[in-house]
């Protein structure tokens, strides 16, 4: 019961965009959510990231009200990686990646040797390593996403949020960043298109017109019905004769 | 014995900030020896010598009238608003995530002249409030104003990319000149108008000694300020949202550093008139050089602002023999076409 949410809910203008969602993540697992646009995937992450305000209900860390934590400390636990974040600067990727230990330092504990590894790593991980001098205006928008994702790893959070991580990228990133978040010991939260991809998460949560319909283990969640209600899509379920596994192809409904 | 990292941080900092110290020496010196007549550097150092270690150097008392009430704290007051004003811009550009972000185009300049204006004309306040504090007033009257109109235009101030906060800035810097025109035409005799319209285009003749006093300290805080949040200003790259993420309470932050901007904005307004463009371009030509981190970029803008109004001070004196141009024109002449070199340059950059 790492991170929870109650009751939470967010409109604006008074039309709602997530409304009464009661939601539990445990300690290292790793929780897809999946939705049709507008079902209000990226709100709920800002919301549990706590840089949006509820509206209603409340988000908790560790049993404590992310409300009435200081940034700081919020930080220091939860890296958020947004989608399309971007910048007009002249920044490096070495630039971008260091501004994730920016909730580690204080103007009177500067950037450190430790600080130099930990980016290092987060760029070894992300498969970025000696792209560090390279301006951002320079990347592809694969490229950007991965020193996205080094910044949230330079966080050393111990959980991450990441919505929809696997935009942009080539399939052999989309593999490697996806087994990279699983194999982390931290407890992940991802946002997530692709429904083949959901299957391989502890759990998927299901969200449509702002609520939460469904949360539980992949096979139990992501059934034809439910993705024929949700999606308006008609799947069928292959089966991967070289291990077995399943896996959806989608028709359209009619 | 060998240093740590943060060790040779420190000591890479001390040399780097002595070097632009001597850098700052050198220009206001430069500033005090150069003008319509000419002293050589050994007479302002004596004179120098004998103000504040008592030396008894024998010099000409109008050489020591001109270097210690005149031209001194004219160099020292230049100094101290370009660099106010340089690092004015730079935190609003990166606060507000746009380029064009500056302390005149958002109408703060204008507001602070309207301030100003309202005190020592239209003697708003009845003696009991100073210029500087009307000034301030106005500057934070004006950014707000600019703000909420951006926020009502859906622009918003801390959404990226969007031109509405500039937009806003020009409409508030209208309405601002407008008032600012209206209480001198109701309230000044013909000769305070004239004296008052030529300090609203920026001019450093009235600087003694007193506003020494007031810029120093207020352009020190200001350099203070964003060096203590340099790290905060650095997490905005990617936006407001993205800062929040990484545990900058953002909110804070805004509101503290666009109070400090105001407050540096007003003050120098007040003791110089608006001056334009040194807001805009000098950070940039400031990036250019040191790069995006603002903890480099802080005191590298401070420096270069100041270096860069001390040279236009000295070069509106001495440009035309025997008269003095308002400072805005120069800064207005050297900037726009830098600024056009910085932008053809900044396109090609890797």
């Amino acid at each position: 019961m790492i991170l929870e949410a109650h009751n939470l809910g967010w409109s604006v203008r008074g039309k709602p965009i997530v409304t009464g969602v009661d939601l539990v993540v445990n300690e290292d697992e790793t929780l897809g959510l999946v939705g049709p646009n507008g079902s209000g995937k990226s709100t709920l992450m800002k919301l549990l990231a706590g840089i949006r305000q509820p509206t209603s209900g409340d988000v908790r860390v560790k049993g404590e009200a992310l409300r009435a934590m200081p940034r700081r400390a919020v930080a220091q636990l939860i890296a958020f990686l947004e989608q399309q974040a971007e910048t007009t600067e002249a920044i490096t990727v070495k630039d971008a990646v260091d501004l994730g230990r920016t909730p580690w330092l204080t103007p009177l504990q500067p950037w450190s040797r430790e600080d130099d590894l930990i980016v290092a790593q987060a760029l070894a991980d992300t498969d970025m390593e000696g792209f560090e001098r390279r301006s951002w205006a320079t990347l592809s928008g694969g490229e950007r996403q991965r020193v996205h994702l080094a910044r949230a790893l330079a966080q050393q959070p111990e959980i991450l949020l990441l919505d929809e991580p696997t935009n942009h990228l080539d399939v052999q990133h989309q593999l490697s960043i996806l087994d990279l978040v699983a194999k982390l010991p931290v407890t992940s939260v991802v946002a997530l298109h692709d429904l083949n991809q959901a299957l391989s998460c502890d759990r998927v949560g299901v969200l449509s017109g702002g609520r939460l319909v469904a949360l539980g283990p992949p096979h139990e969640v992501l059934t034809v019905e439910r993705i024929g209600a949700v999606f308006g899509v008609r799947a069928s379920i292959l089966t991967d004769p070289a291990d077995g596994t399943h896996m959806f192809r989608f028709h359209p409904a009619s | 014995m060998s240093l740590t990292a943060s060790q040779e941080i420190y000591i890479s900092r001390l040399g780097r900030g002595t070097l632009g110290f001597a850098a700052l020496v050198v220009a206001v010196l430069a500033g005090t020896c150069i003008g319509e007549t000419p002293i050589p550097v050994s007479i302002v150092l004596q004179t120098l010598a004998n103000k504040i270690f008592g030396s008894a150097y024998v010099l000409d008392p109008i050489d020591i009238g001109i270097i210690w009430n005149y031209r001194l704290p004219r160099a020292i007051i230049a100094a101290c608003c370009g660099s106010g004003l340089a690092i004015s811009g730079m935190v609003l550009q990166s606060l507000l995530r746009n380029a064009l972000a500056d302390p005149y185009l958002l109408g703060i300049s204008a507001g602070a002249s309207t301030g100003a204006v309202a005190v020592t004309v239209a003697g708003l306040g009845a003696g009991a409030i100073s210029m500087s504090l009307g000034a301030f007033a106005g500057a934070v009257a004006a950014f707000a104003l600019v703000a909420i109109l951006a926020r009502a235009a859906g622009g918003g101030v801390t959404s990226h990319g969007t031109g509405q906060i500039v937009l806003a800035g020009i409409a508030g810097s209208q309405l601002f000149n407008a008032l600012t025109s209206f209480i001198i035409t109701k309230s000044a005799n013909a000769e305070q108008a004239r004296g008052i319209t030529f300090w609203l285009l920026g001019n450093l003749s009235g600087a003694r000694w007193p506003d020494v006093w007031l810029a120093v300290p207020i352009a020190l805080v200001g350099l203070a300020a964003c060096t203590w949040y340099a790290r905060a200003l650095d997490a905005f790259a990617f936006g407001a949202e993205s800062a929040s993420s990484l545990g900058v309470p953002v909110r804070r932050v805004q509101v503290v550093l666009i109070g400090f901007t105001a407050l540096v904005t007003a003050v120098m307004v007040s003791i110089v008139g608006s001056i334009g463009f040194v807001g805009l371009v000098i950070p940039h030509a400031a990036r250019f050089l040191v790069g995006v981190r603002h903890g480099r970029l802080g005191p590298a803008t401070a420096l270069i602002g100041a270096a860069f109004l001390i040279t236009a001070d000295v070069l509106s004196r001495t440009i035309i023999p025997g008269r003095v141009l308002p400072i805005g024109v120069i800064t207005a002449l050297v900037g726009a076409p830098a600024f056009a070199v910085i932008l053809i340059r900044g396109r090609g950059a890797p």
